[in-house]
């Protein structure tokens, strides 16, 4: 994670008070969009291009409460793409895994993997299209296809990058490979394949959405190039904030995920999971300074 | 002559934030020539001090002055030198040695001369155009030193600069470092948490001690100079450090560290 | 931002440990390459697998020396999909290094982004394909604004974390020595900056190409999305398979001509150019000081 906030590097930064900054965004916000919606609305800016803030606003109203014809693409959507991020990311991890384990696969496999590293995997949608046709299938794969490359390398490379001197303390103790797998390698290699899950995210929904525009009848996707094709520009960007929301559900998703697992990162996450632990052992093995 | 008094504190306190006091009511005084050295543990604001001096960061209460002004900002008569190198990966030794008379705009080939002559001074002949990532962390150190000679600078502000190098590269940099500041001109103040490497350097030892960061005590060290290694294993020698570790014992005991 | 810790293939050296020579390294996996084909091959004489599905490897390579020599089709669509993606991946570059530079100089204006860039990365930004179909037509536009709006995002995060990951003591030692705003900046932070910059290039370089791929899927009269579109459609996938090769060769190509500019760009990192350097740079020194 690089912090965009971070301390100001050439001095001199004046922090800014919660209220204000939440002030001062709330401010901007309003400038740019009341700009917008009034140029709109003047007829500076053609509706046909960017339709009105509250033409927009009012599509969603009516996507989500009124005919409520949204939630059918909303949810093969999500369906898809979760799926293929599973099929994804089962590959892309199992392949690591093997690599990690075998030098001969990796040996082997290294050449194919330089081949998918290079071709953007929505090149391939004609063919998932060809083969899988034109139902939720094809999207599932190539939602698939297009997010087993980061996990797959993240986790072969934290897999690998053991720093050397755990590699050795490990074996001074006697360990097994199996125990060195599960105790060493799999958890220092997890904040980098927790990385590489974050960009599957998103590539699983961005392959799911190609295959969409490719050939689909159903999911927010074709919804919005149906809009987009007819003109019906606030509805296509309707669905383009719907596809926001769902990318920010999913980032959030990751993001709880990562806060969760790599407790040992988080200085306020530490405490917590130590007086938890600390609870526990009590529990188990009673108070040895009582 | 004003001339041999260069760095006055008085009253000098530093405060971030609302109640981390970094320094507190520091008072000294700073002969020229001499060579200073700020000892005490992690925290106890002895790297805030140099700060102070060198115009890095601005002092909230009391006096500071450097040549009789008060130090308002970073200034040429100071140069600095920090525990990491900071030497330019994409440059070679002497380009980074040049530094300084790049960024003022004094480049010239006398000043290429000088940057060659440094060179040679802290005993990097023929590692003139190596990059920093083919030097030693040793060597890296040796090119800094190099760069600090180079901005002409007469106050030398060096934060436990030998730090991160083994023992035995640290005790023969810290006697090039003797050589080379000697001499009645150059005034030295040398940041470290090393005890005996405080007394063995300096005219004068600053003990800080933390929470907040206090000059505890300052120990005149009068030892003959120049200094060799052989001292450090004379009564005298051991006399101070016991003194240093009864000021730090006083105030540390309790504290947890 | 989670790019920091995307790694590469360049990086993992996945290769570097075969046994033996170079030369019987090569051998084996070439006898594996044919190995394989040849079962693919039998598969789909004996029936085993559907041919109009998996073309056989015979067929592919008949139908790449067609695209290539008896028709020569393909060198039009790939100069096509190549000036888009390049157009695009340029304009990306400069307005996501651009951004990225005055969020990293000015504290107000990184505030100011700091939702924004949040929603920017959540959003499938390929997704804004039919809008920009639709605001710049069918023509070439379209593909370079959509190949420069998916590629930004890279070099914008990567040159903030650069330009961010200067270190404390470096910035002290130049304003001990009174630099100026300017000199900080070019003679620190941007040579600090650099390597993570160059790997946002890299991947932008990448996804530029994929965004003319899609722009084109969506609408398009020639480039090489629609080219492999009508040969899947008219189920002629060896044409097609062949067409695909040829995006993965010229990913290749870029990716190899991206990683020498990497390496000359960053002597620095590579031990025979600071030799080389080295050597050039005491010449000229040498010659001027008289020694």
């Amino acid at each position: 994670m690089s912090d965009i906030g971070s301390d100001g590097v050439l001095a001199g930064v004046k922090e800014l008070s919660p209220i204000q900054k939440l002030a001062m965004h709330g401010l901007v916000f309003l400038i740019i969009f009341g700009g917008w919606e009034v140029g709109a609305r003047l007829g500076y800016v053609n509706e046909l291009i960017l339709p009105a803030p509250t033409s927009i606003a009012y599509r969603l109203y009516e996507m989500f409460f009124v005919t409520g014809s949204i939630y059918w693409h909303y949810i093969i959507t999500m369906y898809e793409a979760t799926m293929g991020f599973i099929i994804g990311v089962s590959i892309g991890m199992g392949l690591a895994i093997t690599a990690a384990i075998s030098p001969v696969f990796r040996r082997y496999w290294a050449p194919y993997a330089v081949v998918f590293n290079v071709t953007p995997g929505i090149a391939v949608t004609p063919f998932i299209i060809a083969w899988f046709g034109f139902g939720w299938s094809s999207k599932i794969a190539l939602a698939a296809l297009v997010c087993f490359f980061p996990p797959f390398i993240n986790t072969l490379t934290g897999l690998l990058h053991i720093d050397k001197d755990a590699t050795e303390l490990f074996r001074s103790l006697g360990s097994t490979k199996k125990q060195f797998f599960w105790k060493c390698q799999i958890p220092s290699a997890l904040p980098i394949i927790i990385a590489g899950l974050k960009l599957a995210m998103t590539g699983a929904l961005i392959g799911t959405i190609v295959a969409q525009f490719f050939s689909a009848s159903e999911g927010v996707g074709i919804l919005m190039q149906r809009f987009a094709f007819r003109l019906n520009m606030d509805g296509s960007f309707a669905a383009l904030i719907v596809m926001s929301l769902m990318g920010l559900s999913l980032f959030t998703l990751m993001e709880y995920m990562d806060y969760k697992v790599l407790y040992w990162r988080r200085h306020s996450r530490m405490e917590e999971v130590g007086s938890k632990r600390k609870r526990k052992w009590f529990a188990e093995n009673g108070d040895f300074s009582a | 002559m004003a001339e041999e008094l260069v760095i006055q504190g008085s009253a000098l306190g530093k405060q971030f934030g609302e109640n981390v006091i970094a320094v507190e009511d520091a008072n000294f005084t700073i002969p020229r020539g001499s060579f200073i050295s700020l000892v005490g543990p992690s925290g106890c604001g002895k790297s805030t001090l140099l700060r102070l001096i060198s115009g890095l960061i601005e002092k909230s209460g009391g006096d500071l002055l450097v040549r009789n002004a008060e130090v308002v900002g970073p200034r040429s008569d100071i140069g600095m030198m920090f525990q990491k190198a900071v030497l330019l990966d994409w440059r070679t030794s002497i380009e980074n040695v040049l530094l300084p008379d790049e960024i003022r705009g004094t480049i010239d080939t006398d000043a290429k001369k000088r940057a060659w002559d440094h060179l040679q001074l802290v005993g990097l002949k023929d590692f003139e155009f190596s990059f920093p990532r083919q030097l030693s962390g040793g060597m890296q150190q040796r090119v800094a030193l190099a760069r600090l000679l180079q901005t002409g600078a007469d106050i030398m502000l060096l934060d436990e600069p030998f730090g991160a190098l083994d023992e035995f590269t640290r005790e023969r940099l810290n006697d090039e470092l003797l050589r080379i500041v000697e001499g009645p001109d150059i005034t030295t103040i040398f940041v470290t948490h090393n005890i005996q490497e405080a007394i063995y350097l300096a005219d004068q030892v600053f003990v800080m001690t933390p929470r907040p960061g206090r000059i505890a005590a300052q120990i005149e060290i009068d030892l003959p100079t120049p200094r060799n290694i052989d001292m450090t294993t004379t009564p005298e020698f051991n006399n101070y450090v016991q003194q240093v570790r009864d000021v730090l014992a006083g105030h540390l005991d309790g504290q947890p560290l | 931002m989670s790019n920091d810790q995307e790694a590469s293939v360049s990086n993992i050296e996945l290769a570097a440990d075969y046994k033996g020579t170079l030369g019987g390294a090569v051998l084996r996996h070439t006898i594996i390459f044919f190995v394989i084909m040849f079962i693919w091959e039998m598969a789909n004489r004996t029936g085993f697998s559907n041919p109009l599905l998996l073309p056989r490897p015979t067929d592919i390579v008949a139908s790449i020396w067609k695209i290539y020599v008896t028709q020569g089709n393909v060198w039009y669509h790939l100069w096509v999909t190549f000036k888009e993606a390049m157009v695009g991946c340029f304009i990306g570059c400069v307005i996501g290094i651009g951004l990225a530079v005055a969020a990293v100089l000015s504290d107000t204006f990184r505030q100011f982004l700091k939702p924004y860039i949040i929603i920017v990365e959540a959003t499938p930004r390929i997704a804004l394909g039919p809008i920009f179909v639709t605001w710049f037509g069918f023509g070439m536009s379209s593909k370079v604004a959509l190949a420069a709006l998916v590629c930004f995002f890279a070099p914008f995060v990567n040159t903030i974390t650069g330009l961010l990951g200067v270190e404390e003591e470096s910035y002290e030692l130049f304003r001990s020595l009174g630099a100026t705003r300017r000199q900080v900046f070019w003679k620190l932070m941007i040579p600090t900056a650099l390597p993570t910059m160059n790997a946002g290039l890299k991947l932008a370089v990448g996804s530029a190409f994929g965004g003319a791929l899609v722009a084109e899927f969506i609408s398009a009269q020639a480039g090489m999305g629609i080219l492999m579109a009508r040969y899947t459609m008219s189920l002629n996938m060896p044409s097609a398979f062949a067409g695909l090769l040829s995006i993965t060769l010229y990913g290749f190509i870029l990716f190899r001509i991206m990683e020498i500019i990497d390496k000359r760009v960053l002597y620095w990192l590579s031990d025979d150019l600071m030799a080389k350097k080295s050597v050039k740079k005491e010449t000229k020194i040498r010659g001027e000081l008289g020694l």
